[in-house]
């Protein structure tokens, strides 16, 4: 057969390598370095120095509680929205797009290319207290007359599903996009109707892109702040907006990389309890 | 109406039956309108203000109409080598890690191996790390060697963190992968490498696809991680963010609009091309 | 010149070869980690080119590029490369950090901080600047007299401002009535969730303490935790909507907000499109800042110095003022703009009243260094 055939045992070492070594160098050679930070003691004056500081990760979780769990609420919220906004919008491109597809994913994709503030400013001048949507809401009674949008966790739970709506809605069309149609028909031949259809035929067959999916937006929405800090107000503000006041305003490093960390442990607990959830088979194939 | 017995097969077409099949066929297009409708809002606003004349330097409140921005769109200095700049560093680095997501994720779906559930978290870790400890940290690391910043900088960092999102939807797609195809060509008398380019590859071409879509856009847009490591480099959006703040020119909604119109030009000739490459062959 | 490259020159070179570097270098760079800066030898002779790290559109500006920089290497000879990426205060320190503290050069001759953040003084506490070559600014007379000994740098040994502005209230005079005190900002129920703060404490917290009637230049444990009080009072009740940087400007031009903590060089330019909004000194004080111009170790002091004493002539600043609007620290400057555009000379906005210098002040820098006063500021604005 073939040399890689043979030598079974060394297919997967020779693919990962090139991948796994780029990371090892850049990525974790960088988080040990945190690591070490995050056991330090001492003041930015002063210097730093390696203290075994574990009290540095009893502060984050001590302290900062509210808004780790904030964060969690945030991007869990935000992941939901995304999915449920997203999936039928890739199951339409999947399956009616035809021969637009790529463009349409670029359509998709399009926001990213004016950058954050762009986007997040024409968001401000959309939902802008005056504006229109704003105006809409509170004529048919679902905010005050002088209630807004703006500055609040509405507007920060929206902002991070528009922001990461790309990383919920691609992963789902690369797995629905998969789905072989004739088996939709020939479920429908056996008289499904074509709900029953899309429950017991496409669902579990896009489930890995839903895993991939939520995964992707959950993971790093749980540690944003530009939302919160441009769209939020000072009670709405996430666990990345006080990490990145540790390390900025404060020069207070020990506790930005503890409180990444703990930030990290509980997003891989999640996951962790998600794949359970949902079946290894589906997270590792 | 009488049914005929080949006819069992499909229930009565009764006209309520057939508009509410109309409907639903119908109401996922309209959604998906809408939805791109939600997408583009901002684009569109983007767009519309880039024709606006502000007096002042802030671009916030519609002040009239202009095609000067358009006309001067080079006027704003640094602002088109930043952008060409974040156009570079973003193809290259979704391409690469592309390339590096597609072979890691081949790995973990298809091979069992001693460290398989560690890769499989390994991949998570830089998706839930912070940029600003990300960005300082990786800053570190390169303090510690004697490379430059700039370019190769910027360029590293993006491909770093760009890994992990090319190795899920790259494993989206694998998993569910029939590999029949496969053993059919091999059987055939093909070796791994033909099998790879000509079954393997056209069968994922999506989620390659659409890994570069998303790399790429992660990378145009980065901020954090690219301001710490960018040297004296400046990219699209450490551009604007520092522009913000006195008031960011029209010609920055100008760029973003030439970028987005020549990615759509370029898609649309993609598949113009392939309709007429589909005519001559039929 | 001994083989031994020092740290700047190596990483100049490294910067034109790419980084490839001969071994000499390599292990030069390797076993050095005193900073062998030349800055520190007094070499009277002005560099080729001067590395300037600036604020973004803080400097004159035309398509062509930036005039008063072609009119500095006409004069001098010496080429300015000007960098535009500094955008906050904090998150360049947060990347200078990295190589100073490592005793590396950050190739930058000038760069620019506020002195309404603590990064200034932080940053000569830990040596990490040169010293000004005051005998090659002898326009360094031409300084405004207010300017002339912050409590941070007395003698402006290390430091010389570039731009200076003002922090007071903006307020939409189709929304509200003349906003002109903190008091109204913070506890006028007409002005409900429609006033933003700013993020920086030492703007904040200048005008909720003059409002206290407490002097902010000379901060105590007592009035500091008085004035946080106060605001967060303010924000528990819903009458601060957010803590923003420039941010306030698009809710502010827009009618999102009725008033706001702002800046008087943002309201300049928010004016041009929005006759409805107004800037003021509050009426029991307010704040005053200096952008400075430093020197980073590692930088060319003589020649950082000669283009500093460039930008303190009259005529050139008033140049880069006409395009910066924000407030000039150079006397006769102002006789100079009449001259070219009247219109910004008149701006008192730009060029303050005397009465408007004396209602103004410079929060304690001391206070702005206090980690514990940080901790409980960034708790407040970020619960």
């Amino acid at each position: 057969m073939g040399f890689l055939h043979r030598h079974r045992n060394l297919t997967p070492y020779l693919l990962l390598a090139p991948g796994l070594l780029y990371l090892a160098l850049f990525f974790v050679v960088p988080l040990c370095f945190l690591a070490y930070q995050s056991l330090e003691s001492g003041t930015f004056d002063i210097g730093y120095s390696f203290t075994w500081a574990w009290g540095n990760y009893w502060d984050a979780i001590h302290n900062y509680r509210d808004q780790f769990i904030r964060s969690l609420e945030y991007a869990g919220i935000a992941t939901i929205l995304a999915l449920v906004f997203a999936y039928p919008l890739a199951y339409w491109i999947a399956f009616r797009g035809g021969r637009w597809k790529n463009l349409l994913l670029l359509f998709i994709v399009a926001p990213f290319f004016v950058t954050y503030l762009i986007r997040t400013l024409a968001w401000e001048t959309i939902l802008a207290d005056e504006g229109p949507v704003v105006g809409f809401l509170r004529s048919i009674g679902i905010l005050d007359d002088d209630g807004r949008l703006l500055a609040t966790g509405t507007a920060v739970v929206a902002g991070i599903t528009y922001n990461f709506f790309p990383f919920m809605a691609l992963p789902l069309y690369v797995s629905l996009e998969q789905i072989d149609e004739r088996l939709i028909e020939a479920a429908q031949d056996l008289y499904a109707s074509k709900w029953k259809a899309f429950l017991r035929v496409t669902l579990p067959l896009s489930l890995p892109g839903v895993v991939a999916g939520t995964l992707l937006t959950f993971i790093p929405a749980a540690g944003d702040f530009i939302n919160a800090q441009l769209l939020g107000s000072s009670q709405n503000h996430m666990i990345g907006n006080v990490i990145q006041s540790k390390f900025l305003e404060l020069t207070d490093y020990p506790a930005a990389a503890a409180m990444s960390f703990v930030l990290m442990a509980a997003i891989l607990l999640m996951v962790a309890f998600y794949a359970r959830l949902v079946g290894t088979e589906k997270l590792t194939g | 109406m009488s049914s005929v017995p080949l006819a069992e097969h499909a229930p009565r077409e009764s006209l309520a039956s057939r508009l509410w099949a109309f409907v639903k066929r119908h109401v996922l297009t309209v959604y998906a309108w809408l939805a791109f409708v939600y997408l583009m809002l901002p684009i569109a606003i983007v767009i519309a203000f880039s024709f606006n004349n502000p007096a002042g330097r802030f671009n916030y409140v519609w002040s009239g109409f202009t095609l000067d921005n358009w006309k001067n769109w080079d006027g704003v200095p640094g602002l088109s080598s930043a952008m060409f700049l974040s156009l570079e560093i973003a193809a290259l680095a979704s391409v690469a890690a592309t390339v590096l997501g597609t072979l890691i994720a081949l790995a973990l779906v298809r091979y069992g191996f001693f460290g398989r559930s560690a890769t499989n978290f390994l991949i998570f870790l830089p998706l839930s790390t912070p940029e600003i400890v990300l960005g300082a940290s990786l800053l570190t690391l390169f303090l510690n060697t004697t490379i430059v910043f700039g370019f190769w900088t910027i360029l590293i960092a993006h491909v770093m963190f760009c890994i992990s999102f090319a190795v899920v939807t790259v494993k989206a797609r694998l998993i569910g992968f029939d590999r029949h195809l496969e053993e059919a060509a091999m059987d055939l008398g093909a070796n791994e490498l033909t099998t790879f380019r000509k079954v393997t590859l056209p069968l994922i071409a999506p989620a390659i696809l659409a890994s570069l879509l998303l790399c790429f856009a992660i990378s145009i847009d980065d901020f954090v991680v690219t301001y710490f490591n960018a040297g004296s480099e400046v990219t699209f959006p450490l551009f604007v963010w520092g522009a913000a703040r006195v008031g960011a020119p029209p010609q920055v909604n100008v760029f973003g609009t030439v970028i987005f119109m020549v990615a759509v030009l370029g898609m649309v000739a993609n598949v113009l091309v392939q309709m007429r490459r589909e005519r001559s062959v039929a | 010149m001994t083989d031994v490259l020092s740290r700047r020159q190596l990483l100049e070179r490294a910067a034109k070869g790419g980084a490839v570097l001969t071994l000499p270098g390599l292990l030069a760079a390797c076993g050095g980690s005193s900073s062998e800066s030349s800055g520190s030898e007094s070499d009277k002779t002005l560099a080729d080119t001067l590395r300037f790290s600036n604020w973004t559109l803080y400097i004159d500006n035309t398509k062509k590029g930036h005039p008063t920089l072609d009119m500095f290497k006409k004069e001098t000879g010496t080429t300015v490369k000007y960098f535009e990426d500094i955008n906050d205060n904090a998150s360049f320190f947060g990347k200078i950090q990295g190589p100073l503290s490592r005793g590396q050069s950050i190739d930058r001759d000038i760069i620019v901080m506020t002195d309404n953040s603590r990064y200034p003084s932080l940053l000569i506490k830990k040596g990490w600047l040169e010293k000004l070559d005051k005998s090659a600014i002898p326009n360094i007379k031409n300084l405004q007299p207010s300017l002339q000994h912050p409590n941070w740098d007395p003698d402006r040994d290390y430091s010389l401002p570039w731009q200076s502005g003002m922090t007071g209230i903006a307020y939409n005079d189709k929304l509200t009535d003349p906003v002109l005190s903190t008091d109204d900002l913070l506890e006028n129920p007409k002005l409900k969730g429609k006033v933003t703060l700013l993020t920086e404490m030492g703007d904040t917290m200048t005008l909720v303490m003059f409002a206290n009637g407490d002097d902010p230049s000379k901060v105590t444990d007592a009035t500091f935790d008085k004035a946080l009080k106060r605001i967060q009072k303010a924000v528990d009740s819903g009458q601060v909507r957010q803590f923003t940087g420039n941010d306030y400007s698009g809710p502010l031009s827009k009618g999102d907000l009725s008033a706001a903590m702002a800046w008087s060089g943002d309201v300049v330019q928010l004016q041009a499109d929005n006759k409805n909004l107004h800037w003021n000194v509050p009426e029991a004080g307010g704040g005053i800042w200096t952008d400075n111009m430093l020197i980073p170790k590692g930088g060319d002091a003589f020649t950082a110095s000669t283009y500093m004493n460039f930008v303190y002539k009259p005529r050139i600043a008033a140049l880069i003022e006409d395009y910066v609007n924000y407030i000039c620290p150079v006397v006769g400057a102002k006789e100079e703009l009449e001259k070219i555009d009247p219109d910004v000379a008149k701006n008192t906005l730009i060029f303050p009243t005397k009465e408007m210098l004396d209602n103004v002040v410079g929060f304690d820098s001391e206070a702005l260094a206090n980690q514990k006063y940080l901790e409980a500021w960034q708790n407040l604005i970020s619960s």
